[in-house]
């Protein structure tokens, strides 16, 4: 056994920049400096290279390039979305109950301020339950927010219905996509939605930076007030590097999505395939006919999740209980106690995601490492 | 090469604790534990960064645990229970008792540790087929009193790495070594409240129930606000101020009736229902395994804070002992500890139930 391999098998947490990436920011990080708001030639030179990196956005996306607002991270996407609704006359939001905080915690601090929402329920899969999710509509309700695919999970939702939902009722809606993006097609999905939430660092981008699409016409209100950036909409000079880098990184994730989703689908199977020749008592969460691929979240009844992570770090094996916090505690998980799975399991729970550069090579050496920590 | 796993809190004494070992040549591993959850549920945030950046400055790896439910099953309700009774539980013994030396323990020999380690001030000292609990070096900081629960098996899986060394030597470590919490304040009062207020924290939990403060003859001097709120010896806060006896002497708590909801309150320091000769203790625990020879006297403090004050013991029943002190003590307090003392060497102790002359 080699324990020099290094395995990470965090992807859904944030992923390695691609290499590609890294370059093109040491060759542009020195040479454009400017202010893209400075109309001599140092400032048009970072202008240029802003509206480039929408165009490309745009691009990867289907979209027009005024319909693509940079923010600082997915979770500030999130965040103006929701507080828009603190400027309009419908301050009332459906969502699901695995969202990410980025949206769950949001919409808590924001009610003080005046905003409403109800949380519609998921099936034992982590599906939202779309006629629980009609029930909710309210006649001031002025926006439904779904996520594309959970970030613990992997449950693909159903964007679609949701969006024809949401369209029946005249209803703005928005997807947090931010797990999605370079995993499944993003393309139809956003034809669907009037606004959605996308974040680098999860498609081998930068951290830092995210973006917002925004439909022609939907209304927004600003959520950083300044200097009038991002057609007014998010105040404070563009983190230039950043924002082509996550352009950059966008092209190239969609780009390859059949290579790398081909590549980790097959790790995915190794692994599953493997570990149940190991134990016959896992328990598999999720929709293993629609989840994103390479995501994995599984129990293993008889060890908590925070020991089994400590046992895989030693062994340079790096994966998470989906609900860690800042402070690398474990707590059951909020998504988990949503689709109803018991305590027990749920503390047992730990999430593998693959990503491109990973190799068959880590997973056997992955399932290798387990079989030692469970048959000893 | 021996694993040892360290207990790291996020302060100084922890984190040089791993480092001396570290230096030792042990496989240091540093295990951050948290016991509490906040109403934020993600505790600690703080703590762990400060944890983070030690076990980055010293190469081991850093990984956590939450005893949040052991903690509040086997440590926080027994401490809410000790305040119905109107006693004065100590939780952080309890806390090495049920958690630091037992869940903790277990937790990381499954994680294949040989011994665990913290930075407590006090030493382990191996005789023969016998690991003997002993005051730390710095007389000051010892925490032994706090250790009494300890067991022989608990001993022979531990490490105290601060046990010779003063706090101020310990700083100076950590600054030379570029631990960042070299100059990090130490953490006061119980873990779990921290720095908020006592009272404010105990009343999110128990029924508060004010009644009368009376003094020994039964007169009503003014009202309590929950028995609770007051521990035997207590002068500050009563709020009846001085100046209603005849010497205008400060007012101190001397007793609780739980039956009647009273707090009993004497003039003076000197008063002599403020002391006592005699206190009987039960839930005994022997660090050696078994009683020490009774026929000698030993050195015994009731509060952490106190000086070793000389008793002699005697055995009422099976887990019950009397103490006989030398010189009366003050303010002693049902359901703090008693920890007994031959010289340096801890002897075990017990939960004060009654006192007497």
């Amino acid at each position: 056994m080699e324990k020099q391999l290094n395995c990470y098998f965090d992807h859904s947490a944030t992923t390695p920049l691609d290499l590609a990436i890294s370059e093109w920011i040491k060759r542009t990080q020195g040479e454009i400096y400017g202010n893209p708001s400075s109309s001599h030639a140092v400032g048009r030179k970072a202008k240029n290279i802003l509206e480039l990196a929408r165009k490309q956005m745009a691009e990867v996306l289907g979209c027009h390039s005024k319909e693509i607002i940079f923010t600082g991270s997915g979770t500030e996407a999130n965040n103006s979305v929701l507080h828009s609704l603190l400027f309009q006359e419908k301050k009332h939001v459906v969502t699901s109950a695995i969202e990410h905080p980025a949206i769950l915690s949001t919409l808590q601090h924001l009610e003080p301020l005046g905003l409403s929402y109800s949380i519609a329920g998921v099936d034992s899969r982590g599906k939202v339950n779309l006629s629980e999710i009609e029930k909710l509509i309210q006649t001031d309700t002025g926006l439904i927010t779904i996520m594309t695919a959970n970030n613990e999970v992997g449950t693909i939702q159903p964007i679609s219905e949701c969006s024809d939902l949401a369209k029946a009722h005249n209803i703005p809606f928005h997807s947090d996509a931010v797990q999605a993006l370079g995993k499944i097609s993003i393309q139809i999905l956003l034809e669907q939605v009037d606004l959605m939430s996308f974040s680098a660092h999860k498609f081998y981008g930068p951290k830092g930076v995210g973006c917002l699409y925004k439909k022609e016409n939907t209304n927004l209100h600003s959520f950083v007030y300044g200097g009038g950036q991002e057609s007014n909409l998010r105040g404070g000079t563009e983190n230039i590097i950043g924002i082509g880098a996550m352009a950059l990184a966008a092209q190239l994730a969609v780009e390859q999505i059949k290579e790398t989703t081909d590549h980790i689908k097959v790790l995915e199977y190794q692994f599953i395939t493997g570990i149940k020749t190991i134990r016959d008592d896992i328990v598999f969460h999720g929709n293993s006919k629609s989840h994103i691929p390479g995501l994995i979240s599984f129990a293993a009844p008889g060890m908590d999740n925070q020991k089994l992570l400590t046992l895989l770090d030693r062994e340079n094996i790096f994966v998470s209980s989906g609900s860690a916090c800042h402070s690398g505690l474990s707590t059951p998980s909020k998504i988990l106690e949503a689709m109803d799975i018991s305590e027990s399991l749920n503390l047992s729970t730990i999430r593998v995601s693959f990503g491109k550069h990973n190799t068959d090579k880590e997973v056997q050496y992955f399932l290798s490492v387990l079989k030692k920590i469970w048959m000893g | 090469m021996e694993k040892v796993i360290v207990g790291m809190s996020g302060g100084v004494d922890s984190a040089v604790a791993a480092f001396l070992l570290k230096e030792s040549g042990y496989d240091v591993e540093g295990v951050f534990m948290k016991n509490w959850n906040e109403d934020d549920d993600c505790p600690a945030e703080e703590d762990y960064k400060d944890a983070l950046m030690v076990s980055e400055v010293l190469g081991i790896p850093l990984h956590s645990v939450n005893f949040s439910k052991e903690y509040w099953d086997n440590v926080f309700s027994t401490f809410l229970d000790e305040y119905k009774k109107g006693r004065t539980p100590n939780p952080d013994i309890l806390c090495n008792k049920e958690i630091k030396f037992k869940a903790f323990l277990q937790y990381c020999i499954d994680l294949g540790a040989d011994k665990i380690a913290t930075g407590h001030y006090a030493k382990i000292v191996q005789s023969k087929n016998n690991y003997e609990l002993h005051k730390g070096e710095d007389a000051n900081k010892d925490q032994s009193y706090f250790l009494y629960t300890l067991g022989q098996e608990a001993l022979s899986k531990s490490l105290f790495p601060l046990a010779a060394l003063k706090k101020e030597e310990i700083r100076e470590i950590a600054k030379s070594e570029n631990l960042s919490v070299y100059n990090k304040k130490d953490s006061t009062g119980i873990c779990f409240i921290g720095e908020r207020d006592f009272k404010t924290f105990l009343k999110t939990y128990l029924f508060e129930s004010p009644g009368d403060i009376v003094n020994s003859e039964g007169q009503v001097l003014g009202t309590h606000d929950g028995l609770m709120y007051y521990t035997l010896g207590q002068r500050q806060g009563l709020g009846i101020g001085g100046g209603h006896g005849e010497k205008n002497a400060p007012w101190y708590v001397s007793d609780k009736s739980i039956e009647k909801n009273e707090l009993i309150a004497v003039q003076g320091k000197t008063h002599p229902n403020l002391y006592h000769k005699k206190l009987e203790a039960s839930q005994l625990h022997w660090v050696s395994g078994g009683m020490p020879d009774l026929s000698q006297s030993y050195g015994a403090k009731i509060r952490y804070r106190s000086q070793d004050a000389k008793c002699t013991m005697e055995q009422i029943s099976k887990d019950k002992v009397e103490l006989t002190f030398q010189e009366a003590q003050f303010a002693i307090a049902p359901g703090q500890s008693v920890v007994f003392y031959d010289g340096d060497i801890c002897l075990g102790g017990g939960i004060i139930d009654s006192r007497s002359n």
